[in-house]
């Protein structure tokens, strides 16, 4: 089976989304909107996938490869002019997943979309687990005991909570993220690698890197103080020739969150608070 | 940065950034232009493109400064940028916001 995907290049209802990235590489539940489409297709025994995209296509290219990844074969409508014979055709303004709720009309929409889908991509994503009533945490994920976790959340993998620090209702944490202590975050994204300040309030935005954008309003902000708000993606050469070379003379030794998970006391548990009206953490 | 009276309280207003160039200058010159009847201090933020901490530090200040003498802040109409940095660092809760039409 075919499937021409065509990722909408006329919409400007959420400029901000993509402004980093084309519109299908929004993050979303630990992939982009791209690769859970991919997903869907596969699921549903499509093979061949021609993209039809003018917008920034490399990134799109470099994210998904020939799509062996979803034993898809892709192409490109740059790479090959001519049609596929027969497909379905499959507008990327929505999830194959969710096709009665469009992504892209407001900000709202596609905060509501990760939200309406959440319990199902947490199901299905290895190493998820509910540590609570709709609270879900990925792997290599730290939480400390003093953080407070309120459901409906996804907590990606990789991440820190910091002490005190309140997540949730209606969030997700994109993977790689830090939350910092006593920093609160409801009702929000929190976009891969970023860094969430000690004491700040992300209250129904969307928070990656150093952009803070309002969901409501569509208000961006460039956050300039890094203690705020940041991006944690290092910098290719950051460190220099010398951490370079210190990097290499110690990559035959474990990770250092492979020395912590590996001197972590057995028994110690997270304190993990429901949402009110939801039974409590067992 | 302009600086009118009326009645008691104290108006700042034109200021189109706050931040490590500027916060200092702001806050010396509304500190030296409090009189001694001023009991009220309104900071508009309406033109304001760009606010860091350091002009976030400067606001507290001058907080701290009117609290010290029995008055209070108001910041009016801070623009939609200015709005998220103040939220994002709850001086939302700290400071009275007035928006007006």
């Amino acid at each position: 089976m075919n499937a021409v995907l065509r990722c909408s290049p006329d919409i400007t209802t959420v400029p901000a989304l993509a402004r980093r990235h084309p519109l299908a590489l929004t993050p979303f539940l630990g992939a982009t909107v791209l690769e859970h489409a991919l997903s869907a297709l596969a699921a549903e025994g499509v093979k061949h996938v021609r993209i039809e995209a003018t917008d920034r296509v490399d990134e799109l290219r470099h994210i998904t490869g020939r799509g062996e990844a979803w034993g898809l074969e892709i192409q490109f409508s740059d790479d090959a002019p001519d049609p596929l014979p027969p497909a379905r055709i499959v507008e990327l303004d929505r999830l194959p997943q969710l096709p009665n709720q469009p992504l892209w009309r407001t900000y709202r929409d596609w905060y509501s979309a990760q939200l309406a889908l959440l319990p199902a991509m947490a199901n299905r994503r290895v190493g998820m687990r509910e540590m609570a009533p709709g609270v879900f945490v990925g792997l290599r994920t730290r939480v400390d005991p003093s953080a407070t976790l309120l459901g409906p959340c996804w907590i990606g993998a990789n991440i820190s909570i910091g002490s005190r620090a309140v997540v949730g209702p209606g969030t997700v944490i994109e993977d790689g993220s830090y939350i910092d202590s006593s920093a609160e975050v409801s009702g929000s994204i929190v976009g891969p690698q970023t860094y969430v300040g000690a004491f700040t309030e992300v209250r129904n935005s969307f928070a990656w890197g150093r952009d803070l954008l309002n969901l409501d309003t569509g208000s961006l902000t460039e956050v300039s103080d890094r203690f705020l708000l940041a991006g944690l993606q290092r910098r290719p050469g950051a460190w220099g020739g010398i951490g370079e070379a210190v990097r290499i003379l110690f990559r035959g030794l474990p990770s250092r969150q492979g020395i912590t998970n590996a001197i972590q006391l057995p028994g110690r548990n997270v304190t993990i608070k429901s949402a009110p009206g939801n039974s409590p953490a067992t | 940065m302009k600086i009118e009276y009326q009645d008691k309280t104290m108006a700042l207003s034109e200021i189109t950034e706050l931040n490590a160039t500027n916060s200092s200058t702001l806050r010396d010159e509304a500190r030296a232009g409090l009189k001694h009847d001023v009991t009220s201090l309104d900071i508009d933020l309406s033109r304001t493109r760009f606010v860091d901490s350091s002009g976030l530090g400067a606001l507290i200040a001058l907080h701290k400064t009117m609290c010290g003498r029995g008055g209070s802040v108001r910041v009016i109409n801070p623009t939609p940028t200015v709005q998220q940095v103040l939220e994002l660092t709850r001086l939302h809760r700290v400071f009275e916001i007035v928006m007006t039409p």
